[in-house]
């Protein structure tokens, strides 16, 4: 990521902040708006961060993939589903059924990978083929067990939604989570941290080591990258399925680390935005994680300005119009991409298949 | 890219039809379709359905009564019309994601044409007129709102795929916006957040009485002709065509690749906006708070699944039109979940483009040449 | 290769002729304990059936929403009233018609069409079919058609009560709502009788109500994660009273409640539609009480009334109330609940009124 991208990022960030606090400074203290916003734009950005690292990995070795909501909305159902099993059917206790459905999750999503690497690696599916097989089918099984598992009355758990194991525990990191007010950012989940410290993760295996260096050989050159003694597929399907893993830790979030139910369709197109994420991000983790905590701001901005609503000035009326208010991230994205960025340049061989 | 590929592929002269070419073109999707029915059966059945009477549902729900054949037409039109619009921009090596929003704006500017443009013009619109002018206005709304991510992807390089899902985004904003503020039907009863009612001369008159089959299928079919004769039969679609498989190439060949990447974009959002204005002036006469119906989603599905090629596409609404229409008897009879449909259809899109798997349960040979239907989105 | 692929294909058939084939025989078993509805075909047509079918607007029947509620009504006409029921969703609201004259043919008596969006679909199918009894859930009848029943509520008393608790229980003097969205009519009355309900007893209270409107009509009820992050940043700012209404994505609200709460700063939660003491286990300990809008016996009570020859058409108007304190009735003074009492004593003979319009202003 570079040093103009960064700046814009920070700009864009700190105004969407700024508009906030300047029109509820009269009720709220400022310190109070910027850590909520904060908080918000954190927990809004992390199934975007996992989501966006899984198609850098994917694509930085030259396999294109659509399929982030499918892997997320999966991992996020049997993940969910492993937790109230161990805890509802054989007692285990709350932690260790959320930190195993964790693992079943990372799990879907890295069969899930395995699946897409399978398909457009050996098989030379085409690879948007593939992700939207893995989307449309994610949809329809996630929907289809949850309904016969909780909602007919033979169903193992008696038709209703047994009692969750709840939710990850806040971890709070000392000291820090000590400041007045501003402590609370200190405090998040436990995948929101992993999040974060798995962008400098990705990025250093990605940049800095010889792991890295192969597969950007094999997504941007695979024919160079085969003459030099790089298994071309091996490579492939590694870092699909490295992706669906980091996507099932992403799907992770919405059913065990944010709220601890299920719904059909629970992902709400964030797949979709991890992408953009990812191609915003120029294909690298640090890029992505940018884009993301840029979504994360303008929907901290979108919620916090409703608080504000009749506070805001007359000449700036439209701001009150809830669904103007939405359109911020997305126009945002649009003019940061075409006038400030401009081209992103995918792996060169990205969603090609190689052919010896 | 390989080099056999910078050549565009002509047109081939028609061949007799031998077995081999009658095995890869029908039989392998046939045989997808059937192992996916298969499987779905299996789950059916597992679940403690009867995969019988659910298969027999769907199709009397689908095929079984005239009406259920008109309900089938209904379903495939906007089917057919999204489906060729992504099916043009992955000709043209774009991946258009953003149907579900060309297909609202569409869908919404067809409708203010429908019920405005009589008060502005202070008189009646004659009935032919005044439905040309509310489709065509549909079309130019789904076309700016694919030109748009065509136009800065060719000056700036800014991808589409970003593009198209921004704009979706923004159009159900902007919808939503319009549906509950200005554009809200204003009679007194009314609570949802829809249009009012598009005039008597907007309107399409229905064909039969009492059936909603209506002309925009047969718009349709004809559109999916028009598509391949343009993609196909003439310069423009030579471009396009030469511009998705090798841009370097087609720079190469004195193609103005940016103002084709421009047109592919707009003619493909014109098409799923057409299919929203299509909706509105046959179907609904008004364009009402999109609870989503995924158009725009299952259309790239079923381009895919059509192989890109306009006869596939109309193949492929068909068949999933056949189903979403049959889903409800299937429903009725068995009370199992509808998403036991989209669990099938992934497996025939599946199993149609993983044609090595079907190949190889039914032992066929394997054809020697590849089709490419899209190059994901490297340069 | 020829007759191989033959053998194959005739592989198939058989082999499909003996799942489909020996399906009716291994299917029972499972039935039995799986849909005992579908395992005994009723026919609906003969006259001592007693038939009532479901129609779902976009949505599925397990939506632990407003769909679910009615299709408990339905459970429950089916274990007390020897009902025999059936459900279909829509997947696209142009087979609305459609799907309601799936039942309409088949002789079903009693069809119960849900969501306002389905009004005007049902309006022209009870047209259609006078002898069939139609129930329309949230569809208020400015007409009234003799088999055609509509189940309406007064959201906005019902906000109304649950903003003066939350208007004598705030202590920072700021309280929240959570709202899934300002474009179904029945959320938006919930938010803004909430609103005038806390003006009303304390008109210095800071109100943050925040609706949900950045996505489509069909996820905007399904999004927890949206309702935990807003009620967060909601208590990140003081606010300690919360109301949190509109399907799953309310439901993640209360939850972010309990998440907060402390013993000696407690924050409290509101629900909504039913008794969420019930629907939201994990947020039991915060819950203050649900503004009701209970659909499930609503429902049933028309259901009934067909059975017994009672039923009318026109509107239904049914209950709203607040639920019972549960665990934090000692935390309520009785001050406030002679309040509540009052102020809904006043709502019923309409003496205190809301001045909620029946749909947002354009």
């Amino acid at each position: 990521m570079d040093l103009k991208r960064s700046i814009f990022i920070t700009i864009i960030v700190a105004f969407l902040y700024s508009i906030v606090i300047l029109i509820g400074k009269d009720t709220t203290q400022p310190l109070i708006i910027l850590t909520s916003m904060i908080a918000t734009t954190i927990s809004v950005a992390t199934p975007l961060t996992l989501g966006a690292l899984c198609g850098t990995f994917c694509e930085r070795s030259g396999v294109t993939n659509i399929g982030i909501e499918g892997m997320m909305l999966s991992a996020a159902f049997f993940g969910w589903l492993t937790s109230i099993y161990l805890n509802t059917i054989y007692h285990v206790t709350p932690l260790p059924s959320l930190l195993i459905g964790v693992f079943v999750a990372i799990l879907t999503g890295g069969l899930l990978g395995l699946l897409h690497a399978w398909l457009s690696v050996t098989f030379k599916v085409d690879q948007i083929i593939s992700g939207t097989v893995i989307n449309i089918l994610a949809t329809g099984v996630t929907g289809f067990l949850n309904r016969q598992l909780f909602f007919e009355k033979g169903s193992i758990f008696g038709g209703n939604v047994p009692h969750a194991p709840g939710t990850l525990p806040i971890i709070a990191i000392p000291g820090l989570s000590q400041i007045p007010v501003f402590g609370k950012v200190f405090e998040q989940q436990p995948i929101a941290w992993t999040a974060i410290i798995l962008v400098f993760v990705a990025n250093f295996v990605l940049f800095r080591t010889r792991w890295g260096l192969r597969t950007r050989a094999v997504g941007e050159h695979p024919r160079a990258a085969d003459t030099v003694g790089i298994n071309v597929s091996f490579m492939r399907y590694i870092n699909v399925i490295i992706g669906g893993c980091l996507a099932g830790l992403g799907g992770a979030y919405f059913t065990l680390e944010s709220v601890p139910s299920f719904e059909p369709l629970m992902t709400n197109g964030r797949g979709f935005i991890s992408l953009a994420a990812m191609i915003f991000g120029n294909w690298t983790p640090l890029g992505a994680w940018a884009a993301a905590l840029v979504f994360g701001a303008a929907q901290a901005f979108q919620i916090n300005l409703q608080f504000f609503r009749d506070l805001i000035p007359p000449q700036w009326a439209f701001l009150q119009q809830s669904y103007i208010v939405g359109l911020t991230p997305y126009i945002l994205t649009m003019i940061i991409l075409a006038g400030l960025i401009g081209r992103t340049t995918s792996p060169a061989a990205d969603g090609t298949p190689y052919e010896k | 890219m390989d080099k056999e590929n910078l050549k565009p592929q002509e047109p081939t002269p028609p061949e007799p039809i031998n077995d081999s070419k009658f095995i890869n073109i029908y039989l392998v999707p046939i045989l997808a379709v059937v192992t996916a029915l298969i499987l779905g059966a299996f789950i059916i059945w597992w679940v403690g359905g009867n995969p019988l009477l659910a298969y027999k549902g769907l199709l009397q729900g689908a095929f079984g009564s005239v009406r259920a054949l008109s309900e089938t037409t209904v379903w495939a039109s906007p089917y057919i019309f999204a489906g060729l619009a992504v099916a043009v921009g992955f000709k043209g090596g774009l991946f258009n994601i953003g149907g579900e929003g060309q297909l609202a704006f569409g869908a919404v500017a067809a409708s203010w044409a429908g019920y405005a443009l009589p008060g502005i013009f202070h008189a009646q619109i004659p009935p032919i007129l005044h439905i040309l002018l509310s489709v065509g206005i549909g079309m130019l709304a789904g076309a700016i709102w694919g030109g748009i991510p065509g136009y800065l992807k060719a000056k700036t390089g800014a991808h589409e795929v970003i593009n198209t899902i921004m704009m979706n985004y923004i159009a159900l904003n902007l919808t939503s916006f319009l549906l509950n503020g200005p554009m809200k039907d204003p009679s007194p009863s009314n609570v949802i957040a829809r249009t009012p009612l598009i005039a008597e001369s907007a309107r399409i008159p229905a064909i039969f009485p009492n059936y909603r089959f209506h002309w925009g299928f047969i718009l349709a079919l004809a559109l999916a002709f028009g598509v391949w004769w343009l993609l196909w039969k003439t310069r423009l679609g030579f471009e396009i065509r030469t511009t998705g498989l090798n841009p370097d190439a087609a720079k190469y060949a004195g193609i103005d690749v940016a103002k084709t990447i421009v047109i592919a974009m707009s003619l493909s959002g014109a098409l799923a906006g057409l299919a929203g204005a299509i909706e509105v002036t046959a179907l609904n006469y008004r364009h009402e708070l999109g609870f989503s119906s995924g158009y725009g989603f299952d259309a790239i599905a079923i381009a895919l699944l059509g192989k890109n090629h306009p006869l596939g596409v109309v193949l492929a609404s068909l068949l999933f039109a056949a189903m979403r229409n049959g889903a409800t008897k299937m429903q009725f009879l068995t009370q199992i979940p509808v998403d036991i449909i989209s669990i099938i259809q992934a497996l025939i899109l599946l199993f149609v483009s993983a044609d090595a798997i079907v190949r190889y349960i039914y032992r066929i040979r394997t054809p020697q040449e590849r089709v490419v239907y899209t190059r994901g989105w490297g340069k | 290769m020829k007759t191989r692929l033959f053998a194959v294909l005739s592989f198939i058939v058989v082999l499909s002729m003996v799942i489909t084939g020996c399906a009716p025989a291994a299917a029972p078993a499972a039935q039995a304990t799986a849909a005992p509805a579908a395992s005994a075909e009723v026919d609906c047509t003969k006259a001592d059936s007693f038939c009532v079918g479901l129609v779902t607007d976009v949505g599925k029947v397990d939506d632990k929403s407003f769909n679910q509620s009615a299709y408990e009504g339905l459970k429950k006409a089916e274990k007390e009233l020897g009902a025999t029921i059936k459900y279909i969703e829509t997947t696209d609201s142009k087979d609305y018609g459609k799907n309601i004259a799936t039942f309409a043919e088949n002789g079903y008596k009693v069809i119960v069409t849900v969501g306002f969006a389905l009004g005007e679909a049902t309006i022209a199918a009870a047209k259609q079919y006078p002898d069939v009894k139609f129930i329309g859930v949230d569809q208020s009848q400015t007409d009234v058609i003799p088999n055609l029943s509509g189940i309406i509520f007064d959201e906005d008393k019902s906000g109304y009560l649950a903003g003066v608790l939350a208007g004598l229980m705030t202590k920072s003097n700021k309280v929240g709502g959570v709202f899934a969205t300002d474009t179904i009519p029945p959320v938006w009355r919930f938010g803004e009788g909430y609103r005038a309900g806390v003006k009303s007893v304390n008109d210095k209270a800071e109100i943050n109500i925040v609706y949900h409107n950045d996505v489509g009509l069909d996820k905007t009820f399904v999004d927890p994660e949206w309702g935990k992050t807003t009620a967060n940043s909601m208590m990140d700012k003081g606010v300690d009273v919360i109301f949190s209404a509109g399907g799953k994505t309310g439901n993640g609200g209360l939850i972010a409640v309990a998440g907060k709460s402390t013993a000696d700063k407690p924050i409290y939660a509101i629900g909504v539609d039913a008794d969420q003491y019930y629907s939201v286990p994990e947020a039991q300990k915060v819950l203050l009480s649900s503004a009701m809008k209970d659909i499930t016996p609503a429902v049933f009570d028309n259901i009934k009334a067909v059975k017994d020859g009672t039923y009318k058409g026109g509107n239904f108007v049914g209950p709203v109330f607040l639920a019972p304190f549960h665990d934090l009735d000692s935390a309520v003074s009785a001050d406030i609940k002679a309040k509540l009492d009052e102020v809904s004593k006043g709502l019923k003979d309409g003496s205190i009124k809301t001045n909620v319009a029946p749909t947002k202003p354009g």
